[in-house]
C-alpha cells in the first residue's frame, strides 16, 4: 500500500510518502518498503511510528488559586497515543493548583502509565495578600 | 518636568525580539540596556502560546511558549540586564528620544540605539470589511487564545474559523481540547495559509475540514453571532454567487493575516517596506533613521520563534558595534523582490559583509530556485524541491559571492518555465 | 408603580437627551427610558457626525430652522458639556456647469434659511482648502462643522443625570395609556412608570410610540446608511467633510472626518421597513469605494478600520416623499405628550433646538419652576493622548492609573476606562467604555485591550463573566470559565 504523511516532527512540514505492507490481522507491525520525499531521517521515524502508533503531545491549563494569574499552562513531557488525548484532557481537567506554582512542575507523573508526565509550562506567582483575584 | 536619563541601548518590548536582543547586546559588551515592556511580565506573545513546537533551532527540543520565553528570561535575569514592566513607550523622536509611561511617572530616554521590538498585530474583520452585521462572537484567533489561555474565558461553542494562518489553526485544536466545536476551517487561497504540519495535527488529527478558496460572505446575529454565510471564491478570490452556503455557529474566529506593529516607527520617521509592512533595513538591521534598528515580527512575520530570536541576535552584534563606533558600514545597494517573491529584506547592503537573505514566495512552488542576481549576473542560488509562502525561506551569501556594485534581484526560478 | 414623575422622555437617543438636559433646567422630576443598554444605540451613534450649515432643507421648514440654530449653539454646547466639535468647515465639489447652477441654487436656499457663511469659491481656493480633493469648484460653507455624536449624546445624558433626570435603560415601552386623572401609564418590559407629560423621542421608534399616544396615521420607513472607516493615518487629508452635488433626494456620498481623525465614506442612503437590522452589504461596500475614489483618490482598502450602518427615521407621506420634522403637542387626542416625529438629518446638530422648540410648546401650556441649581457644565474624562507630554507626566503623579495604558492604539489609560465605567448614567456594556474613551476604536479593533476591559467591567460591576454584554441584550461574549478551581478534585503535590 501506498500513503501520504505530511511529516509534524519539525516546521519543514515534509510531504512523505510511503510504501508499506500492512500488519497481518493478529499482530506484528507493518512493513516499509520505501519512504521518499523526507528531508531528514527523522521523517522515516515519523512515519514508521503513524503506522504502528500514532502519537500526539497535547497543552492546555490548570486552575490557579490565589495566583497573579488565574491559569498555569500544561503539557506532556512526551507524546501518548492519539486515542488517548482526550482522556488525558479529562484527567488533567481534575487538577488545580495553589499558587505559587514553578514552571516545571509535575502535575501528573507518568500519565495513564504511558511514559510521560504532565508539568506547568508557566510560572505563576502569588498575588499580594491586597491584590485581585479571579 | 520629564525626568530625563541616558542608555545605550533601548528595546522597545520584551518579547521574544526584545529578549534576544538584549541578550545579545550584553553578549557583545554592551551593558547600559533597557527593556521596556507594557504588560506586567516579559514574554510577549509567547505567553499566551501555550502549545508546544517552540525551540527546535535554537535549543534542541520542543518547547511550549512560555517556556521558550523563560530561557530568554532566565538569562536576562542571570545577566542583570535591565528592564521596565507595566511601561508603555508613547514615542520615539527620530533622535532617539525614547518617552515612556507607567503608574510611576514618565521618563524621557536618550538612547545610543533604539531597537524596536514590538511584534505584530492581527488583521481584523474591519480591515476585510466582511459585511454583515456586527454581532458579539467574532474574534480574532490571537484574541480567542488570550481569553483561553491567560484569562480564563471561554469565548466559543459552534465554531467556524477563517483563514487558515497558524494561529488559527492552534486554535482549532485547542478549541477543540476545551470541548468547542470546530465545524470547518475556510480558506480564502487555494492553498493553506499556515504550515504544513499545523493542517495535520490541528485540523486533520480532529477531524476538522478545511475548504480552501472560500470565504465568509456574510456575518449574522444582532446580538450574539448566530451564523456565517460562506462563498467559494473563484481565482481572483471573488466570491462566486450561488455559492452560498449558512453555517450556523456562535463564534467566527479569523485567523487572516499579522502586520507588522509600526506606529511607533512611523511617528520616528522610519520608513516602511509595502511589502513587509515593516521597515526598510540595511543588512545590520538599522532602518532609514541613524541608530534605529528593527528586528522580528515588527520587521516581518516569522514563520517560527526561533527565527526571530536569531534574527535579534545578528542585529544585537551590529547594534552593538554601532553603540561603539558611532556607525557602521554604508549599505548603498539595494535588494529588491524578482519573479515570484512576496518579499525580501534586507533591502540595502554593503555589498563588502556576509548577509543573511529573508524572503517569502508569493505562491506554492514546486522544484524551483531561489536565485540571487547582482547586476545581472547570478550570484547566488538555491535548489528547492518545493517553497511555500507559509514559509519563510532564509539564504547566507558570503561576501566572496558578493560585489561592492550594483543591486541584488531575488527570484525564484521554477523548472518548467 | 412608586413614583408620579412631571415628565418620562422616551428614548435616549440625541434628541431626548436634549430634551432631558434641557428640561432639568427647570424644578422637574425626569425619567428617561431607553429601550437598548446604553445612550446612543442607534442612530444618534450611527451617522457621519456632521455638525450642518443649514442650506440642504426647504426654507421655511422646522428642518432648515432649527438646523441653523443647532449649529449656532454648537460651540458653546461643546465648552458646556466637553464633547469635540470643530468648526471646520465644508465643501460640496462639483465639476460641470449644471453643478455649479445647483450649488448657486443650494447656496441661496441656504441663505434664505439664515444660514451663513456660505460662498462659492474656484479650483485655486478649493485646494488651498482640501489639497487632496478632485473637482472644479465648491460650494463652501465655513460655519459647519464635526463633532463626536457619541460623546455629543453622552455629554447631554450625563449632564441630564447630574442635573437630576433619572435614566432607566433595558425599558423598552410596551404599552402606553392614559388614566381618567390625566396621568400617563408607561408600561415597559421592567416595569410601569406613571408621569404627567410624556416626551416621544424614540427615534426609530416613533412611529409605534406615536401609535401608542393615539397619535396615528404616521408612516415612517428607515433610511439605511453604510459606511466604511478609514485608519486616522489619512485624517490630515481631509481637513474638512467633503460632499459631492446634492440632487433633490439624496446627499450623495461624503468623505468625511471625524473629531479623532478617521476618515468617513458614506453614506449609501437606501430606503428600508427594517428598523434594526443594522447590516452592511458587500454592494454598498464596493459602491462607497468607487464612489469616494472619484472626488477623493487617496482610498486604499488596506486603510479599512471597520464598516458600519445606521438607519434614519423618515416620516414620509402617502406620495412616499419625505416630510418635514413633526414636533407637535395635539391637546384633544393625546395632551401632556410633545411628540416628535422623523427626527432624521439634521436632527443630530439640531438636538438642542428641537429640544427647546418641544419645551416651549410644554411652556405655552404649563408654567415650569426654574431649577437654582442646574449646572450647564459636564467636564470630560481627560484624553490622556491629547495632552503634552509634561500634563501627561502631571495626570500621573495625580493618578497613577494614567500612567496604566490599555488601549495602544487610541493610547487610553486605566484612569480613563475607570471613569468610564463610573459615569453618572451606569455602565452596562463593553460599548459604552468604547464610546466613550476610543478604546476598541482603533486600528486594532480591540485585540489588544479588550481582554483588560471586558476584566475591568467584570471587576467594577461584580459580575460573572457570563453576564459580561458587549453591547445589545444576549451579546455575551463569554459562554463561562475555562477552568474552575472549585470543579477539581485533585490538587498538584508540590
Amino acid at each position: 500500500m501506498t500513503r501520504e504523511y505530511t511529516c509534524i516532527m519539525c516546521p519543514n512540514g515534509c510531504l512523505i510518502e510511503t510504501e508499506y505492507d500492512p500488519a497481518p490481522a493478529s499482530e506484528g507491525a507493518p512493513v516499509i518498503r520505501s519512504v521518499s520525499g523526507n528531508l531528514c531521517p527523522r521523517g522515516a521515524e515519523y512515519v514508521l511510528q503513524e503506522l504502528t502508533d500514532p502519537r500526539r503531545t497535547i497543552a492546555t491549563s490548570i486552575p490557579v488559586t490565589g495566583g497573579e494569574l488565574p491559569l498555569a499552562s500544561v503539557r506532556l513531557t512526551a507524546p501518548i497515543p492519539k486515542d488517548r488525548i482526550m482522556d488525558a484532557m479529562a484527567e488533567i481537567r481534575r487538577y488545580k493548583v495553589t499558587a505559587p506554582v514553578q514552571a516545571g512542575t509535575v502535575v501528573i507523573h507518568d500519565i495513564f502509565g504511558l511514559g510521560s508526565d504532565v508539568i506547568v509550562t508557566k510560572t505563576v506567582e502569588a498575588i499580594e495578600p491586597s491584590g485581585k483575584t479571579e | 518636568m520629564i525626568e530625563r536619563r541616558s542608555v545605550d541601548a533601548l528595546i522597545v518590548g520584551g518579547g521574544p525580539a526584545g529578549l534576544a536582543a538584549a541578550v545579545g547586546l550584553w553578549n557583545n559588551g554592551i551593558h547600559d540596556i533597557l527593556i521596556v515592556e507594557r504588560e506586567k511580565h516579559l514574554g510577549g506573545i509567547l505567553r499566551q502560546c501555550i502549545h508546544d513546537g517552540f525551540g527546535l533551532t535554537q535549543f534542541g527540543m520542543t518547547l511550549s511558549g512560555p517556556e521558550y520565553a523563560r530561557k530568554y528570561i532566565d538569562d536576562v535575569v542571570r545577566m542583570g540586564i535591565p528592564f521596565i514592566t507595566n511601561t508603555t513607550v508613547l514615542s520615539v523622536s527620530p533622535s532617539r528620544i525614547v518617552t515612556v509611561a507607567s503608574p510611576d511617572g514618565m521618563i524621557r530616554y536618550e538612547a545610543k540605539a533604539v531597537i524596536l521590538t514590538m511584534g505584530c498585530r492581527e488583521r481584523t474583520r474591519g480591515a476585510l470589511a466582511i459585511p454583515g452585521e456586527r454581532p458579539t462572537g467574532v474574534f480574532t484567533a490571537g484574541v480567542a487564545q488570550a481569553y483561553i489561555n491567560l484569562y480564563n474565558r471561554m469565548p466559543a461553542r459552534e465554531v467556524i474559523i477563517l483563514g487558515s494562518g497558524d494561529i488559527g489553526m492552534i486554535m482549532a485544536r485547542r478549541l477543540t481540547l476545551e470541548g468547542a466545536h470546530v465545524q470547518a476551517v475556510f480558506e480564502v487561497m487555494p492553498y493553506p495559509a499556515g504550515l504544513p504540519r499545523n493542517v495535520e495535527q490541528c485540523l486533520n488529527d480532529y477531524n476538522i475540514p478545511l475548504y480552501l478558496s472560500h470565504t465568509a460572505t456574510k456575518i449574522h446575529g444582532s446580538d450574539r453571532l448566530t451564523g456565517v454565510t460562506i462563498s467559494e471564491v473563484d481565482a481572483d478570490m471573488k466570491p462566486i454567487p450561488g455559492t452560498e452556503k449558512d453555517y450556523s455557529c456562535d463564534t467566527l474566529i479569523l485567523s487572516v493575516g499579522l502586520i507588522p506593529e509600526n506606529e511607533l516607527s512611523l511617528e520616528a520617521g522610519v520608513k516602511l517596506d509595502p511589502h513587509t509592512r515593516g521597515a526598510y533595513v540595511d543588512e545590520h538591521y538599522m532602518t532609514n533613521i541613524d541608530g534605529i534598528f528593527a528586528a522580528g515580527n515588527v520587521l516581518h512575520v516569522h514563520d517560527l520563534v526561533d527565527y526571530v530570536s536569531l534574527e535579534a541576535e545578528r542585529l544585537a552584534a551590529y547594534a552593538a558595534s554601532y553603540i561603539k563606533n558611532g556607525s557602521l558600514p554604508p549599505c548603498p545597494l539595494p535588494v529588491e523582490c524578482g519573479e515570484h517573491v512576496g518579499h525580501v529584506l534586507p533591502q540595502r547592503i554593503s555589498g563588502t559583509s556576509d548577509i543573511q537573505v529573508s524572503l517569502r514566495v508569493r505562491e506554492p512552488l514546486q522544484n524551483c530556485r531561489i536565485v540571487v542576481m547582482q547586476d545581472g549576473l547570478e550570484v547566488f542560488s538555491r535548489r528547492m524541491r518545493k517553497a511555500i509562502p507559509a514559509e519563510m525561506i532564509q539564504l547566507n551569501i558570503p561576501a566572496s559571492k558578493l560585489s561592492s556594485q550594483g543591486g541584488l534581484t531575488v527570484m525564484a526560478v521554477c523548472e518548467n518555465e | 408603580m412608586q413614583k408620579l414623575y412631571d415628565v418620562v422622555v422616551i428614548g435616549a437617543g440625541v434628541v431626548g437627551s436634549a430634551v432631558a438636559r434641557e428640561l432639568s433646567r427647570y424644578k422637574l422630576d425626569i425619567a428617561v427610558l431607553e429601550k437598548n443598554l446604553d445612550v446612543c444605540f442607534e442612530t444618534s451613534s450611527r451617522n457621519t457626525g456632521v455638525c450642518h450649515g443649514g442650506f440642504a432643507y426647504d426654507p421655511g421648514s422646522l428642518k432648515a430652522r432649527l438646523c441653523v440654530e443647532g449649529n449656532k449653539m454648537m460651540g458653546q454646547l461643546s465648552e458646556e458639556l466637553g464633547f469635540a466639535f470643530k468648526r471646520c468647515g465644508k465643501v460640496l465639489v462639483g465639476n460641470t456647469d449644471v453643478e455649479y447652477n445647483q450649488l448657486l441654487r443650494v447656496m441661496e436656499q441656504g441663505k434664505a434659511n439664515g444660514a451663513t457663511g456660505l460662498r462659492m469659491i474656484d479650483e485655486d481656493e478649493l485646494h488651498r482648502l482640501v489639497p487632496a480633493v478632485v473637482g472644479k469648484f465648491a460650494l463652501f460653507s465655513e460655519n459647519s462643522g464635526i463633532l463626536d455624536p457619541s460623546m455629543f449624546t453622552i455629554a447631554l445624558a450625563e449632564n441630564a443625570a447630574h442635573n437630576g433626570a433619572e435614566y432607566f435603560f433595558d425599558n423598552e415601552v410596551t404599552d402606553i395609556r392614559r388614566e381618567a386623572d390625566g396621568i400617563w401609564i408607561i408600561t415597559t418590559l421592567q416595569g410601569q412608570f406613571g408621569t404627567r407629560w410624556v416626551i416621544n423621542a424614540a427615534g426609530l421608534g416613533c412611529g409605534k410610540i406615536s401609535d401608542m399616544l393615539g397619535l396615528t396615521g404616521y408612516r415612517i420607513i428607515g433610511s439605511k446608511d453604510d459606511y466604511i472607516i478609514l485608519d486616522r493615518r489619512l485624517g490630515h487629508l481631509v481637513p474638512m467633510p467633503i460632499y459631492t452635488v446634492p440632487s433633490n433626494t439624496y446627499m450623495g456620498i461624503h468623505v468625511t472626518i471625524t473629531t479623532d481623525g478617521n476618515v468617513l465614506l458614506g453614506p449609501t442612503a437606501e430606503d428600508t421597513d427594517d428598523l434594526s437590522y443594522y447590516g452592511v452589504e458587500q454592494r454598498n461596500l464596493d459602491y462607497l469605494y468607487e464612489e469616494a475614489v472619484k472626488i477623493w483618490p487617496h482610498v486604499s482598502r488596506g486603510d479599512y478600520i471597520r464598516t458600519y450602518s445606521g438607519i434614519l427615521p423618515k416620516w414620509i407621506d402617502e406620495n412616499g416623499k419625505i416630510q418635514d420634522f413633526k414636533i407637535e403637542i395635539i391637546d384633544d387626542v393625546a395632551p401632556c405628550a410633545v411628540n416628535l416625529v422623523g427626527i432624521e438629518s439634521p436632527g443630530l446638530t439640531a438636538s438642542v433646538a428641537i429640544a427647546r422648540y418641544a419645551i416651549s410648546m410644554m411652556l405655552e401650556r404649563e408654567e415650569f419652576t426654574p431649577n437654582p441649581s442646574f449646572d450647564p457644565i459636564r467636564k470630560p474624562i481627560p484624553r490622556f493622548e491629547q495632552l503634552s507630554p509634561e500634563e501627561q507626566a502631571q495626570l500621573i503623579r495625580k493618578d497613577p492609573n494614567y500612567g496604566e495604558l490599555i488601549c495602544r492604539c487610541e493610547k487610553v489609560t486605566r484612569a480613563e476606562i475607570l471613569q468610564a465605567i463610573r459615569n453618572p448614567l451606569g455602565c452596562a456594556t463593553m460599548a459604552s467604555i468604547k464610546y466613550r474613551t476610543r478604546s476598541m476604536m482603533g486600528r486594532c479593533q480591540g485585540g489588544y485591550c479588550q481582554m483588560r476591559i471586558s476584566r475591568m467591567l467584570e471587576e467594577e460591576n461584580g459580575i460573572p463573566e457570563t453576564e459580561l454584554v458587549y453591547m445589545r441584550k444576549g451579546g455575551h461574549p463569554f459562554f463561562g470559565k475555562v477552568r474552575e478551581a472549585n470543579k477539581c478534585d485533585l490538587e498538584v503535590a508540590k
